[in-house]
């Protein structure tokens, strides 16, 4: 296939891989990419459930508004999309009504 | 001399606050900044360029540029160079009117901290509409412009295959992005015709410069034997607990679907249909509101280069309208004067003479905007059972029965209901429910405001706001009587 | 123009709305007219707790049985009665707490103090720093965000018209009584209900009586939705905290902190030095919402006259017209203090007495 519109990705560079781990899963990112970014790359989109119904659900906005991409760092409940990626970071899904 | 140095009391006396560092706010700050006030500049971004021109992520240590990467760097480097006190990661939460001047309450690295101003420059942009469709909450739908602060900041495509459905000149953006970060695209699905876009060649040959762009985004995609289906718009997603594939049909004029469906498999789906302007802290400062379907719906009434009849508050940007980055910028610097003017600068003339060629650049975005907002029959892709408020998983049908029932406004829906109570505060419900009372009363949108905007504008964690917390200074009040 | 109604109640809160259909029962015409969407002052955006704890000592029969009214609404009003505490964390709170409490026990609330063991295992999420409680079991809450829905549904089931977006902007006196000018046209009523809470005072002005009406602007916050970490009514010894964690999981926190604005200019606004103390106050009763979001923060107007009692009874001077509000805990109260309402301007016997709104106030 002629690619007209010339695929760039292999002329970006990136910081180097490191690992944190998402509901106990190690997996790899750019260290200061956002952790949304990180978790789609890895193919890692659900991330939490809807407390209502427990639909399934992940990053949707990307821009800090709609709150769908809540994750649990350190105990406290962040936007992935503006969350930097630090390496080694425990990051879990946001789990409503469970106790614990 | 005694200094105090508290902490929150050490807010010093800012001549001109500036809110959201995009084209709009950028500019007025440059503007002011001339004209030798006192500016701070605030964006939630970590570094300025606004939704347009979002700035890269510190895992990127080199990229080719983009013509919205230059752009970007060109502003960073004039607000740098101009030495404007920029802070970024820093959210607005509140904004207070005082006897002299505002206090603008912001959240930054966990902290709320208090500053005082003696004029407001709100510069906040704007967020996505998205009609809802059946499985649009599924995990690997984005926000077709949102997908591009994917693009922008973290150089990387939604998936492995995207399908890019939407309105207006962003899908062709979105596609050509994907395919050159490296992604691919499975379709692009819009419900523009080749004749929607014919009919706005007079615009488009007032910006010869984009009309090219555009037109090589889609001669790329065809190249690239990427099916592009004109008249057509994304009707449902598949997928457990993740996007597998999409249904995707024609439309009519209107927009409503009608005819055949076909499905295409994809991992990611990017779907948008046009912009609403935040109008939050104009809001919360006091700005009354107006609908304007040209503009993107509600905005605030503004008057002249962004004066408002709220003393000391000046507004620019897409959050008064959505007209685009090249007017956003000529707005901002429009606002920035004019603030400065508040505060004794002569701008004057400097004004006159960029009026003309910010309605120029309005004419073009306006344009665009026409191109980009939903048709009535849009509506008819949420079906009963599609969810309408994200947050609170509230189904079309759930929202149909509270109208039934009586309740006639965005308020009453979501008194009743709790639609617009969820963690986004109703930036993702309100529209489509308050079109869905219109269409189902009879009434004009005009007359379905959307509920009032409530403090904070951001989630805030309680830590940051009991942070110094000293239970003997809680000020006991006189016991309530007995 | 319409039919001239029996009685139009001016203001859709639960005033209005629960005295329209304790009229209606008695046979009454009636309709109720709101500015803005049923329920949308007080009623519906208050901290929804029914506490008797709160109740001042003379108003508490009428609270007890308000307590009744809103066991029987139910689900439909989301009435939890899950008990409540009420905490000292100083001495000088303690004997405040021991005084009021044994008066208002004095009164008919079944309050009781605990013991500091009894309240860990109550709730052992809450501070360990507290030196005394008392609790009542009666106590609970319902959602007032429901009020508009709930009376919409129990009007219309009942046949009373009701008009949202109708502000009455004019009372004037006709031979046969009055009529009220609206941009939804004239309406005519043989006898009037002022019930418009905390803009009593520009409504009376339009019959040319002064009420000496003030409003309070009470801030209400609410978290995301979080883990259980409570199950009753937390209030403060001093008032300055009540907070309650709903069954979806959100945690609503009050204590009439006080925000910026006025009825009259018709939006209320939060104040950050309000709500710091407010929550930084809920953080020291209970720890674990420092991990906690606020999403959303919000005021209402309270009305009260300068003796803190309530406005029930006949508008001094005008013939045919009526005055309710001013309810110090009139969400907990409202429903039954409109049932005594309705009865007097059906001419019945009230079952309690009613409060002259032509009384001498004098600050109590
Ligand atoms: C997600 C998104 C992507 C877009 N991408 C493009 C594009 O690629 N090409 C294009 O032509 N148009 C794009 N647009 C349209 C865009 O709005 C432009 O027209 C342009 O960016 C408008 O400039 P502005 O300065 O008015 O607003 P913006 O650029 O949106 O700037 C507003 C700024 O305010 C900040 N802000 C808002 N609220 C707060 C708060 N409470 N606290 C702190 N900061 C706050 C935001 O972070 C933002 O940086 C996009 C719009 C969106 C919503
Ligand atoms: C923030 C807050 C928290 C509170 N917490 C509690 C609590 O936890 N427990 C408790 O028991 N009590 C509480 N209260 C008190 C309680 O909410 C009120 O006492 C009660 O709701 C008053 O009801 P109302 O019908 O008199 O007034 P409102 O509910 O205010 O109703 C008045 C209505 O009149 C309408 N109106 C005004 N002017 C006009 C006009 N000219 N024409 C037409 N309509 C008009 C208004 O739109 C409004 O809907 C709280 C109050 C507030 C503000
Ligand atoms: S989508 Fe309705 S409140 Fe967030």
């Amino acid at each position: 296939m002629i690619r007209l519109a010339p695929d760039q990705s292999a002329q970006i560079r990136r910081t180097e891989k490191v690992e944190f781990t998402f509901d106990g899963t190690a997996i790899w990112g750019h260290a200061g990419e956002s952790l949304a970014a990180a978790l789609i790359r890895s193919g890692r989109l659900h991330l939490r459930d809807a407390p209502e119904d427990t639909d399934p659900r992940g990053a949707f906005c990307l821009m800090g508004l709609c709150q769908e991409c809540l994750v649990v760092l350190e105990g406290q409940t962040v936007e992935s999309c503006r969350i930097e990626l630090q390496p080694g970071i425990d990051v879990t899904s946001l789990r409503y009504g469970a106790d614990g | 001399m005694l200094l105090l140095c508290g902490t929150a009391q050490m807010a010093d006396l800012i001549d001109i606050l500036v809110v959201g560092a995009g084209p709009a706010g950028g500019n007025a700050a440059l503007a002011a900044a001339r004209h030798g006030k006192h500016v701070v500049l605030l964006d939630e971004q970590v570094k300025p360029g606004g939704q347009i021109w979002r700035a890269k992520d510190s895992s990127i240590l080199s990229a080719p540029q983009t013509p919205e990467s230059s752009a970007g760097d060109a502003l960073r480097a004039q607000i740098t160079k101009a030495q404007i006190d920029h802070r970024g990661s820093t959210r607005i939460w509140q904004i207070e009117r005082q006897t002299e001047g505002w206090d603008v309450h912001v959240l930054r690295d966990g902290q709320v901290e208090r500053l005082t101003t003696k004029t407001l420059v709100l510069a906040t942009g704007a967020h996505e509409f998205v009609q809802p469709i059946p499985g649009w909450t599924k995990p690997g739908v984005f926000g077709l412009a949102g997908a591009t602060a994917l693009f922008k900041q973290n150089l990387s495509p939604p998936g492995q295959r995207t399908i890019v459905s939407g309105t207006g000149p962003l899908v062709f953006f979105v596609a050509s992005e994907i395919c050159r970060l490296g992604g691919t695209v499975a379709a692009v699905v819009t419900p523009n015709t080749r004749r929607d876009w014919v009919a706005k060649l007079p615009a488009l040959a007032r910006r010869v410069d984009l009309a090219l762009r555009g037109a090589l985004w889609i001669v790329h995609l065809m190249m690239d034997r990427i099916p592009i289906f004109w008249g057509c718009s994304v009707v449902s997603v598949e997928g457990v607990a993740r996007v597998e594939s999409a249904e995707i049909q024609k439309l009519d004029a209107n927009w409503a679907p009608k005819g055949e469906t076909w499905s295409i498999d994809a991992d990611s789906l990017c779907l948008g249909h046009g912009l609403i302007p935040s109008i939050e802290a104009p809001q919360l400062s006091g700005v009354t509101i107006s609908y304007r379907s040209d503009l993107g719906g509600w905005v605030p009434d503004i008057g002249e280069d962004g004066a408002t009849s709220v003393e000391g508050v000046f507004l620019c940007g897409d959050g008064t309208g959505i007209r685009g980055a090249a007017a956003a910028e000529l707005h901002g610097t429009l606002a920035g004067l004019s603030a400065a003017e508040h505060l004794g600068a002569r701008t004057a003339k400097e004004r006159a003479t960029l009026r003309s060629r910010f309605n120029r650049a309005a004419r073009f975005g306006l344009a665009m905007t026409a191109l980009s907002t939903p048709r009535p029959g849009l509506a008819m892709l949420t079906k009963p059972d599609t969810i309408v408020c994200r947050c609170e998983s509230l189904t079309q049908t759930r929202i149909a029965q509270e109208v039934e029932v009586g309740a006639a406004s965005t308020n009453a829906v979501k008194s009743g209901l709790r639609a617009g109570m969820g963690p986004c505060g109703g930036k993702y419900c309100q529209t489509a429910i308050a079109r869905f009372i219109a269409m189902h009363e009879n009434r004009p949108e005009a007359e379905i405001p959307p509920s009032a905007p409530r403090p904070p504008l951001r989630p805030v964690p309680v830590s940051a706001l009991s942070a110094d917390f000293d239970y003997d200074d809680l000020p006991i009040p006189k016991p309530a009587p007995l | 123009m319409t039919a001239r109604y029996d009685i139009a109640v001016i203001g859709g809160g639960i005033m209005g709305c629960a005295t329209a259909l304790r009229m209606a029962e008695g046979g009454m015409r009636a309709t109720v007219l709101d500015q803005g969407d049923l329920g949308q002052g007080a009623s519906g955006v208050n901290a929804g707790t029914l506490s008797l704890q709160i109740k001042r000592v003379k108003l508490m029969p009428y609270a007890l049985k308000g307590h009744h009214e809103w066991k029987a609404m139910g689900d439909a009003v989301g009435f939890r009665k899950t008990g409540g505490y009420t905490l000292a964390f100083t001495e000088r709170e303690s004997e405040l707490l021991h005084e009021r409490q044994t008066l208002k026990a004095e009164a008919g609330a079944p309050i009781e103090f605990v013991s500091n063991n009894h309240i860990r295992n109550a709730e052992p999420n809450l501070t360990q720093k507290v030196i005394s409680a008392s609790y009542c079991p009666e106590d609970g809450y319902a959602n007032s965000s429901l009020t508009g829905q709930y009376y919409r549904g129990r009007l219309r089931d009942q046949g009373i018209p009701y008009r949202e977006r109708c502000p009455v902007t004019a009372i004037a006196q006709d031979g046969a009584g009055f009529a009220l000018d609206t941009p939804q046209g004239e309406i005519t009523a043989s006898r009037i209900l002022m019930a418009t809470g905390a803009w009593l005072k520009p409504t009376a002005a339009m019959l040319d009586v002064d009420l000496p009406v003030n409003a309070r602007i009470n801030t209400v916050s609410v978290t995301e939705r979080l883990k259980p970490l409570t199950s009753t009514v937390i209030g403060h010894a001093t008032g300055l905290l009540t907070m309650k964690q709903k069954t979806n999981g959100t945690v609503l926190i009050g204590g009439g902190w006080q925000g910026r604005g006025t009825p009259q200019e018709g939006r209320g606004q939060v104040t950050a030095g309000s709500l710091q103390p407010n929550l930084a106050l809920a953080q020291f009763a209970l720890p674990a919402l420092e991990n906690a979001r606020i999403i959303r923060s919000w005021t209402g107007f309270e009305a009260n006259v300068p003796d803190f009692y309530p406005l029930v009874g006949a508008l001094p001077g005008v013939e045919g017209a009526f005055v309710l509000g001013c309810v110090r805990g009139g969400y907990t109260i409202g429903p039954y203090i409109s049932k005594l309402m309705g009865d007097f301007i059906l001419d019945r016997e009230p079952e309690l007495p009613l409060f002259d709104p032509g009384r001498n106030f004098k600050e109590d």
